[in-house]
């Protein structure tokens, strides 16, 4: 499928500020499953953008504006072309999990990470553990732990913070979609399965809707927030993409814009400024479906 | 059995009676007290002065270094934290072809380090790649910097300014004990000792050509003007400090002085179009070199910690971008984890394609099982280290330990073997200290810096620590330590 993406932030500042410098992870990646036709990033100011690849492949594009500033507007606007993911192959015995090379290999998305925090024995690990102990392969030992976060959390738009630990999660049973990836995570890699966040974008009516999307939505165009998910490393066979927020496999309608152990590793934007104002932020995300019958 | 000296080399002096040089490798005396060479005649020196004339002089030096403000910070203490830096005036001598071999080997481990972090950071991995060292072990240190990876680095020398422990044992080899190559300190002291010494007591250097210390402002200069972008002649160099209030500020402000930059704080410093400059009050001037002595996570709050009101908001962007040069690169705590120290060695045979010159002290890893269960049923006898502790904290030395502060380091390294190594005990070394009215032996390290540019430079001598307590082995100043001159001898002595 092919999207136009544009992804507006919209920031105002109570009274003018100056030295703003900011990093932004808005380009989607270009891999197996999707292919980046044009993007670009406009800034109002409008100032020199420094585009690199981060540790983690993501594009991250720097950008500073030094003189007094009250507004400042980003968008990035991106065309993709996206293609369903295969099926994981056969499914993996569990054994494999425990293979050293694997496991060295995949270090970094087995062990708590700034968002993603619990310890041995906590409720976290319990509710893995329990949730996992019928599970004969990985698939389906992620599976039944994906259905456990999503029995765990009550999708709703808001309602949490970006600092909420997991525990508070469970204690809370709601969250929005990175609180869901998060959970799923650690639930995870509690149990020793490596797994990374991802951070893209959904074309949905909502990011916790796209099963209604891919069965029966008419409309072209919608208006939506960035959205998060997961990928899990399936030994032998490269990464799974799932969706704990909405239950579903990672299809054509999700647009990656990089991965990362959590949040913090491919956070939209981050920035400073100085000056002792207030700052508000408007962000949205307009995806519209383009038709691709003439680009043969 | 205790040897005594009594009177070396037919000198009559009570400065050294019942100097003990048994306990192990003295480096002035040997066991049976007779004085080794390269020290004859400084002992000869020092026997003929008496104990009030010694402490007149003590009380000289430390008269200069208040005069000159050259203190350090305790951290722990409540009141007073600001001390008269320690020097016992009787210096250490190295003859120069040993300080040949010891300045090779600290230069081949110093090349293999920046090797590896070439390696690492470059996004090569070839060290991973062929099994020398476990990619989870690198990738879980605390010192590993994820937005290191790609920015290119002049000369690939990450480490320009190293600072590698050595320590002689009881069979007087020297060995590295821990490397520094994020932000090590210690070189404005080596500086001002000299200066002290030669200043109270000119006459001590009569009998010897000296290598002088005072160039290291300029040496450093220059290793970091090599350090900058290419096409930026004449390179404008600022060195960033946290502030007063860091317990190295002396040392940022002397360097600074030495080297004739800029001492600047991060408000000082703007980011403009990827950029850094520096605000002067003739305007902005652009900065190529940064030598930083602020650690990696408050270098930039964009990118790092947010709460760092230290760093400079845009500067990853401008690394990023080329534009300027941090020295020492971002990431080098990876190869200060003690948890890779074990595979120093081997990086050195892999890049170098070489045997090292100095050995590590023997070490147990303590994620890999069979190591970790002969340390622990040793453990009394061995030395258990935090892989992430400077400053000799949480150290447990066995032989020195309680039953019940072995049991509680066995139980922690159980739970986190990779947050600990354990390395055989080190007898160290030592050389006569003056102690009340006459001199004792007590034991010491060495600091010696590496700086790498364009070319790699040993620095003659170094900081060389000394516990000043008898039997302690524990020589920072934060916990008594004091300090000595450290003379590299000429070819042609006098």
């Amino acid at each position: 499928m092919r999207f136009g993406i544009s992804y507006r932030l919209h920031f105002r500042y109570s009274e003018a500020v100056f030295e703003s410098q900011n990093e932004v992870r808005a380009r989607p990646r270009d891999d197996d499953y999707q292919r980046v036709l044009s993007y670009t990033l406009i800034s109002r100011p409008e100032v020199a953008v420094l585009s690199v690849l981060d540790y983690w492949g993501t594009t991250v594009q720097h950008l500073g504006i030094r003189a007094p500033h009250v507004e400042l507007e980003l968008v990035a606007q991106a065309t993709v072309e996206t293609k369903p993911h295969p099926q994981p192959g056969r499914a993996p015995a569990l054994a494999a999990l425990s293979d050293e090379k694997y496991r060295s290999d995949h270090f970094e998305f087995l062990v708590p990470s700034a968002h993603v925090l619990w310890q041995q024995g906590d409720l976290v690990e319990q509710r893995a553990i329990a949730a996992a102990a019928k599970a004969d392969s990985v698939e389906e030992l992620v599976s039944a732990v994906v259905a456990e976060v999503r029995s765990t959390l009550v999708y709703r738009q808001d309602c949490t913070d970006i600092g909420v630990t997991l525990l508070e999660l469970i204690a809370g049973g709601e969250g929005v979609c990175q609180d869901f990836a998060h959970l799923a995570l650690g639930m995870l890699r509690s149990v020793g399965v490596p797994c990374r966040y991802v951070s893209g974008y959904l074309f949905a009516a909502n990011e916790a809707d796209s099963g209604f999307v891919a069965a029966t939505v008419q409309e072209d165009l919608v208006s939506v927030q960035t959205h998060a998910w997961i990928e899990v490393a399936v030994p032998g066979w490269g990464w799974w993409a799932l969706d704990p927020t909405n239950g579903v496999e990672v299809g054509e309608h999700h647009v990656v814009i990089g991965y990362g152990r959590d949040y913090a590793d491919v956070p939209p934007v981050r920035g400073v400024f100085a000056g002792s104002a207030v700052a508000s932020v408007d962000a949205e995300v307009v995806i519209s479906r383009q038709s691709t019958q003439n680009q043969q | 059995m205790q040897q005594r000296v009594n009177s070396p080399n037919g000198l009559n002096s009570e400065m050294f009676d019942g100097y003990d040089a048994s306990r192990t490798f003295d480096e002035a005396f040997e066991s049976s007290g007779m004085a080794r060479g390269t020290y004859q005649r400084i002992i000869e020196r020092f026997a003929g002065l008496d104990a009030v004339e010694h402490q007149r002089l003590e009380s000289l030096v430390a008269d200069e270094f208040r005069r000159q403000g050259i203190t350090f910070t305790v951290y722990s203490e409540d009141a007073g934290t600001e001390r008269i830096w320690p020097m016992d005036l009787f210096p250490r001598l190295v003859a120069a072809a040993e300080w040949d071999e010891l300045a090779r080997g600290l230069s081949q481990r110093v090349a293999a380090l920046n090797c590896f972090l070439a390696d690492f950071y470059g996004g090569e991995c070839e060290a991973i790649a062929d099994g020398i060292v476990p990619r989870w072990l690198v990738v879980s240190s605390s010192g590993f910097e994820r937005n290191a990876v790609g920015i290119s680095v002049p000369h690939r020398a990450h480490c320009n300014i190293a600072g590698i422990d050595v320590v002689r044992g009881a069979d007087g080899c020297y060995r590295v004990l821990e490397d520094n190559l994020r932000n090590p300190s210690g070189i404005s002291y080596v500086v001002e000792n000299r200066a002290a010494l030669a200043k109270v007591c000119t006459w001590l250097f009569d009998d010897h050509a000296v290598q002088p210390t005072e160039q290291y402002g300029q040496m450093l200069r220059s290793t970091l003007e090599s350090m900058a972008p290419s096409g930026r002649d004449s390179p404008h160099i600022v060195l960033l400090t946290p502030g007063i209030y860091n317990s190295a500020y002396f040392e940022h402000a002397f360097l600074a002085r030495a080297m004739g930059v800029e001492l600047v704080e991060g408000r000082d410093l703007v980011v403009d179009d990827h950029t850094v400059y520096s605000r002067t009050i003739e305007g902005l001037v652009r900065v190529d070199v940064i030598y930083r002595r602020i650690d990696d996570d408050f270098l930039d709050p964009v990118s790092f910690r947010p709460d760092s009101a230290l760093g400079v908001p845009g500067l990853l962007g401008a690394l990023r971008a080329g534009s300027v040069t941090v020295c020492n690169a971002l990431g080098n705590g990876v190869v200060d984890d003690k948890g890779v120290y074990p595979y120093v060695p081997e990086l050195i045979r892999y890049y170098l394609n070489a045997e090292p010159i100095i050995d590590n002290v023997p070490t147990f890893m303590m994620w890999d099982a069979d190591q970790r269960a002969e340390a622990l049923g040793r453990l009394n006898e061995l030395v258990a280290k935090p892989v992430g502790a400077s400053g000799g904290s949480g150290v447990l030395i066995g032989p020195h330990a309680s039953q019940q502060e072995l049991h509680a380091a066995r139980t922690a390294i159980e739970a986190e073997p990779r947050e600990w190594i354990v390395q055989e005990l080190v007898q160290l070394s030592t050389l006569p200290a003056f102690v009340d009215d006459r001199f004792e032996a007590r034991h010491l390290d060495l600091r010696p810096f590496v700086l790498t540019g364009e070319k790699t430079e040993v620095f003659p001598g170094g900081l060389t620590r000394v516990a000043m307590q008898r039997g302690s082995m524990i020589v920072n100043s934060s916990q008594g330590g004091g300090s000595k001159d450290t003379w590299v001898l000429a070819r042609e002595a006098l």
